[in-house]
Formats: structure tokens, sequence, C-alpha cells
């Protein structure tokens, strides 16, 4: 039993922590990114593993995750109420060519930031950008102005 | 360039503005509740600095050096030193089953002439200590993971049947 609990426990933490942290550090996969998510990871597995080495702790604690996963969201389906406190909104950070610089503060992105993930959407020029918005996923989506 | 209608499902009040949005100052407490409970880890809240307690009595001086809050699955150890004024002739330390219970006892150093069990208790015969002379006791422990809560742990010497000093102490255990 407990180790489910832990599962439960350790789920609503890491959930905890990411929206804590937000959600640019976690999704853009960088070296140290990748190496903060695995060590996170090792040290989540100890926390509810811990001295159980045995394929149905393995499995309990597997099946824990997956079920509050689906919990989530299915929660963050059903109640749209819920879906920004689990989730998040997507946040307008360029509209028609202009920053919204008070929303690119708060989520700590930079012009530069902004400019690269441009660039890697093939729009060279920020003043190009018709629409930019961080999505609850992390990621930057950026629809370029439409040539006439 | 033309310019294109705001997209589907996002509105320039609640995307944009943030209106009524309060997901930042939420973060932040998120954030500030995080670095509490790193800093009362860093004031050991949760562990595991040993502290040092100590019974003075006519006979003997019992001290105990350990730590009062541990975690599931640390190594610690357990340190009782014991001060004789007057010559204790057969030196007894008895703990309480909260040493034991949820706790794996690795090792017990120097080892005891005799171990008991005294009403429920863990009894080491440690034999007779000459006055003016010490003795020091090791226990080496492991907390079993899923010993939580909280463990009476009080230590008593006794010289034969005669209690000479006796320790309170609670030891908690965190998940």
């Amino acid at each position: 039993m407990d180790i489910v609990i832990r599962a439960i426990v350790m789920f609503v933490f890491v959930w905890f922590v990411t929206r804590a942290v937000g959600r640019r550090e976690l999704s853009t996969l960088e070296p140290f990114d990748l190496i903060l998510l695995i060590v996170l990871g090792d040290l989540i597995q100890q926390g509810v593993t811990q001295n159980d080495f045995s394929v149905t702790g393995a499995m309990l604690a597997g099946g824990t995750m997956a079920a509050m996963t689906v919990l989530f969201s299915y929660m963050a389906f059903r109640f749209p109420r819920v879906q920004p406190i689990l989730e998040g909104d997507p946040v307008i950070l360029v509209e028609h060519g202009r920053t919204i610089d008070r929303n690119l503060r708060l989520n700590r992105i930079t012009l530069e930031e902004l400019a690269a993930q441009a660039r890697l959407q093939q729009v060279a020029q920020i003043a190009d950008i018709d629409w930019a918005v961080l999505e609850t996923s992390g990621q930057i989506s950026v629809i370029p102005k439409q040539r006439s | 360039m033309p310019v294109s209608e705001i997209p589907d499902e996002l509105t320039l009040k609640l995307n944009r503005d943030r209106e009524g949005k309060r997901d930042v100052v939420t973060r932040r407490l998120m954030v500030g509740a995080i670095v509490v409970v790193l800093g009362l880890g860093l004031f050991n809240l949760f562990g595991q600095h040993p502290s040092t307690t100590v019974a003075e009595a006519d006979a003997a001086t019992l001290e105990v050096y350990a730590p009062e809050r541990v975690r599931g699955g640390l190594f610690y150890e357990a340190r009782f030193r014991i001060d004789a004024r007057r010559e204790v002739k057969e030196a007894t330390l008895v703990l309480d089953p909260g040493w034991a219970e949820g706790i794996t006892i690795n090792t017990v150093e120097p080892g005891p002439i005799g171990e008991a069990s005294r009403d429920g208790r863990l009894a080491f015969e440690l034999g007779r200590i000459p006055a003016g002379r010490k003795h020091v006791f090791f226990l080496q422990l492991q907390v079993n993971p899923t010993n939580v809560g909280h463990r009476s742990q009080d230590v008593r010497l006794y010289d034969g049947e005669k209690l000479l000093a006796k320790i309170d102490r609670t030891i908690t255990v965190f998940p």
C-alpha cells in the first residue's frame, strides 16, 4: 500500500515543482535541462521504490503514475475550470509584430530566446511574427504574418 | 504584410492581458513554499544532525549522542558514553523498543557481555566500569523506509537492578 501512496505523493510533488519552476525551463531540453530531468527522475524513483526491487513494486509504482497521469488529463478535459490550474493557459508573447513585454518578463523569456524560437520556425524578424504564443507545453508557437 | 485574427480558443483578455489571472503570484508562492522547505531542511528539521543529551547522577553521567530526526533508509550512529564517578559493578544500558522497531541494528560495538529483554526493553550488559573511567558504546543503525512517525527512545543506565540515570528522548522518522 505504501508504495502506491508514495507514488501518488511524488506525482503531485513533480506536478507542483514543474508548475512552480515554470513551463519554459523544463521544456527546452537543452543538455543541462535533459541531465536535470534525468537526475530528477532518479531521485524521485528512489523516493518511490526505496528498497523495493521487486517486479510487483515496479508495477505498482508505474501503474500509479500512469493512473495519475490519466486522472489529471481527464480532470483537465472534463472540468474546464480545472484545466488552467493543472496545465496553465497559453500566453500571447507577440501580437502583430509587437512583443508583449509584460508576458515575456513574467515568463522569463528574453528577446534573444524569442528570436531564436522564431528562427526555428523560419521567421527571421520578430516584426514578421503575427502571433507568438507560449503554449501550456512550454513550446513557443509562431504564426508568421501572411505575405500578400 | 496583412495580419490575421487571433488564433482560435485564445482571447486577448485572458491570454494577452491575463485579466483575473494570478498565476504569477501563485507560481511565486509555490517557489516560496519550496524554498521554505529547503530552508527547514538546512536547519535540520528533517534530520539527521545528531544532538547530545546528558543525564547526571551521583554514580555516573550518561550521555547519548544521536540524531532525533531521521529519514527512511538512512544510516546513522548512536553513541552512548558512561562516565563513572563511582564504581558501577554491573553497568547495564536499557533502551526503549523504539531503538529497534523499524530500525535495523547493523552492529553494536564493543560487543556487550550479554543482551536480554528487560520488561520489553533492550538490555545491554556492559560489565564493570571502575570509578573515574568511562565506557563508550556504539550502535550503527539504519532506518527501515516504511518506519514513519515518532518512537520513544528513552535510555536508562542501571547498576544491576538499580536505576542510576535516565534520558527521555523521542525519534521522529520522516518518510
